[in-house]
């Protein structure tokens, strides 16, 4: 294989990646915040694109128009989720909690389907050129977006983290939420914002994507494996941690298509999830954890 | 007080008892094969959802990959019947034992993680599982499926009638619940029950709670297989599209429905969702349009079971039927102390 295929192969990867990466950073946030996986993350994906595009070809609005209403319907679903469903069964443990995800899953696609059609929709080019050439390698400029929407997102992110007060509180519950609620910070409010901004999170990178890759109702499960797996390959621990991991799963999807087979590409990741999961469940950049009694 | 426990012994053997009898002649009094076929539908899930509430209601966890394994019986049955020509208890062997060779290996690794990771895991396994019914083709038909498979026989008698698959499933059914409920009683029931109270106080009790919850998960896996096994002879046709997440959820929506720690409860919670899509078979005159709508809005409605019940009865229908009798009893004790 030549020098520019690979190139080639490798910003297919990162674009991917990055999508992984904000999905990840999901999952990533709510973990944080309460301890449980929530299996509703791809459903956020789902919703940003297939709501966006469905606004703008039923109502003729303008893409930037159909782009907010995409987000903020996700992120109203998202914080509805959480003050409905999760926040009256907070202390009955991991398992009740996960479990009422799934519900939630399985009711924001059937919804979805019966608002949004089962058809696939797309939305167009954010802006519309032919690719750009980069050492003899194609660029969409879709793909730039891609990129730049994450870091943006990355570094937003980062700044409510590090420099606000909800930032601050979002740490303390990370570190302990019995010792944040001593301290007299409303976890209540840090576990919605959680659910708010990963929702937010997951419907930016449905809605980017969507010029690319067409989007339909159903996208939701197999993305989400996608994002759980990279923050697994980041260990569910920090945000630089789960980029690092879904541009490390965009990249090696995106060669195993290039030298084992596109066929399997899906099926090549998701083992990748499980044999980190097995072997390494803390992370390829964690440390295992000690269960004391 | 002798006689409430006579009563209550009664009631245990009468009810499970009454319900075999009627299953059993159910088929001498209509020969529907529209009603047939639906209750074989739901013979089918009693049995993979009496697996799962071993899983659940007894090991404490939940798996997003049954519909994978089942998957996994129905079509390592129908290819070796139909291409290979094996007889079909062979294939029914070769699909539980594949099966559960895959529980086995997908619960050795996993369930020494957390809760969370083997949900995760397991869903995991059934995209996967997905991906190879859908691409396999020269094995698995691809999407157009795998037809002409062959009904259930035994030598020259062959399972070729609605009634007969209808028999043989819930033969196979109530055998299926028979043993499982022998085993919940005694000591590995015991074991997992001890398990969802505390890991690290049945640990210090001496199980070990990989083992157990492994062995659930192989047996889960095995009851899927065989149920998959039976689907593709009855059916003699299957594709992708009966394996993937959304059957996962259903079975998890039965079994959470149902309730922990009770093989009644998942068993009456499978009967009852299975009918919902196809309430026209039970209902003489139901207006189709309810039956569309049910079809068309079953994934909501499952969804949205979930979410109820865990939200507003964790305990399922078993739960329920316990604290109606807990309720019953202590007004029976209020009254006997009452001068």
């Amino acid at each position: 294989m030549d020098a520019t295929s690979l190139l080639q192969f490798l910003i297919s990867g990162l674009k991917n990646g990055s999508i992984y990466a904000l999905v990840a950073l999901g999952f990533t946030i709510v973990y944080a915040a309460t301890g449980v996986v929530n299996f509703a993350q791809g459903e956020f994906y789902m919703l940003g694109g297939m709501a966006s595009a469905w606004v703008m070809t039923a109502l003729h609005v303008p893409l930037a128009v159909a782009i907010a209403a995409g987000i903020a319907l996700t992120v109203a679903v998202g914080l509805l989720m959480e003050r409905a469903f999760l926040r009256p069964r907070r202390d009955a443990g991991p398992l009740v909690l996960i479990i009422i995800t799934i519900g939630a899953s399985l009711l924001l696609r059937s919804l979805a389907r019966h608002a949004f059609g089962a058809n696939e929709l797309a939305l167009p080019s954010f802006t519309s050129g032919p690719s750009l050439q980069f050492l003899g390698a194609a660029i969409e400029r879709q793909a730039l977006w891609v990129w730049g929407v994450t870091v943006v997102a990355v570094a937003a992110l980062w700044f409510v983290y590090e420099r606000t007060s909800l930032g601050r509180a979002m740490r303390a519950c990370q570190v302990s939420h019995e010792a944040a609620r001593l301290m007299g910070i409303d976890t209540a409010k840090v576990v919605m914002a959680a659910f708010g901004l990963a929702a937010a999170l997951g419907a930016i990178a449905g809605i980017v994507v969507a010029p690319l890759t067409q989007t339909s109702f159903d996208v939701g499960a197999r993305l989400g494996l996608k994002g759980f797996a990279a923050a697994i390959l980041g260990g569910l621990g920090g945000f630089r941690s789960a980029v690092a991991g879904g541009l490390l799963l965009g990249v090696v999807e995106s060669l195993s298509v290039a030298f084992i087979s596109s066929t399997y590409k899906d099926a090549i990741a998701l083992v990748l999830l499980l044999l980190v999961l097995f072997l390494r469940p803390q992370g390829l950049f964690g440390h295992a954890e000690r269960v004391k009694v | 007080m002798s006689a409430g426990r006579g009563v209550s012994l009664l009631g245990r053997w009468a009810l499970p008892l009454l319900a075999a009898a009627a299953v059993s002649v159910l088929p001498l009094f209509t020969s529907d094969p529209y009603l047939l076929k639906v209750l074989t539908f739901v013979g089918l899930n009693v049995i993979i959802v009496t697996g799962m509430a071993v899983l659940f209601g007894y090991a404490g966890q939940i798996s997003l990959g049954h519909a994978a394994f089942f998957g996994i019986g129905a079509y390592a049955s129908g290819y070796v019947t139909t291409a290979l020509h094996w007889p079909f208890l062979a294939g029914a062997a070769l699909a539980v034992a594949l099966s559960a060779l895959g529980g086995l290996l997908l619960a050795l690794p996993s369930l020494r993680l957390k809760g969370h990771y083997l949900a995760m895991a397991t869903l995991g396994f059934s995209e996967i599982a997905s991906i190879l019914f859908v691409e396999a083709k020269s094995i698995t038909g691809g999407n157009d499926g795998l037809s002409g498979i062959p009904f259930a026989s035994l030598g020259h008698f062959r399972v070729d009638t609605p009634q007969a698959n209808y028999w043989l499933v819930w033969a196979v059914a109530m055998l299926t619940l028979l043993a499982v409920a022998g085993v919940v009683r005694m000591r590995p029931g015991r074991a997992m029950s001890a398990l969802h109270g505390s890991e690290l106080g049945a640990q210090a009790c001496g199980v070990d709670p990989v083992a157990v919850k492994v062995s659930a998960f192989t047996l889960s896996a095995a009851l899927a297989g065989l149920a998959g096994c039976l689907y593709a002879h009855f059916l003699g046709f299957i594709s992708p599209s009966s394996f993937g997440l959304e059957t996962s959820i259903v079975l998890l929506a039965m079994v959470v429905l149902g309730g922990p720690r009770s093989l009644a409860g998942p068993v009456s919670a499978a009967v009852l969702l299975t009918l919902i899509p196809f309430m026209d078979s039970i209902v003489p005159g139901l207006s189709s349009g309810v039956t569309t709508w049910l079809q068309d809005w079953r994934g909501d409605l499952y969804g949205i079971f979930i979410i109820a019940v865990m939200l507003f009865a964790p305990g399922g229908i078993s739960g329920a039927v316990r604290s109606v009798r807990g309720w019953q009893a202590r007004r029976q004790a209020g009254e006997e102390a009452a001068p």
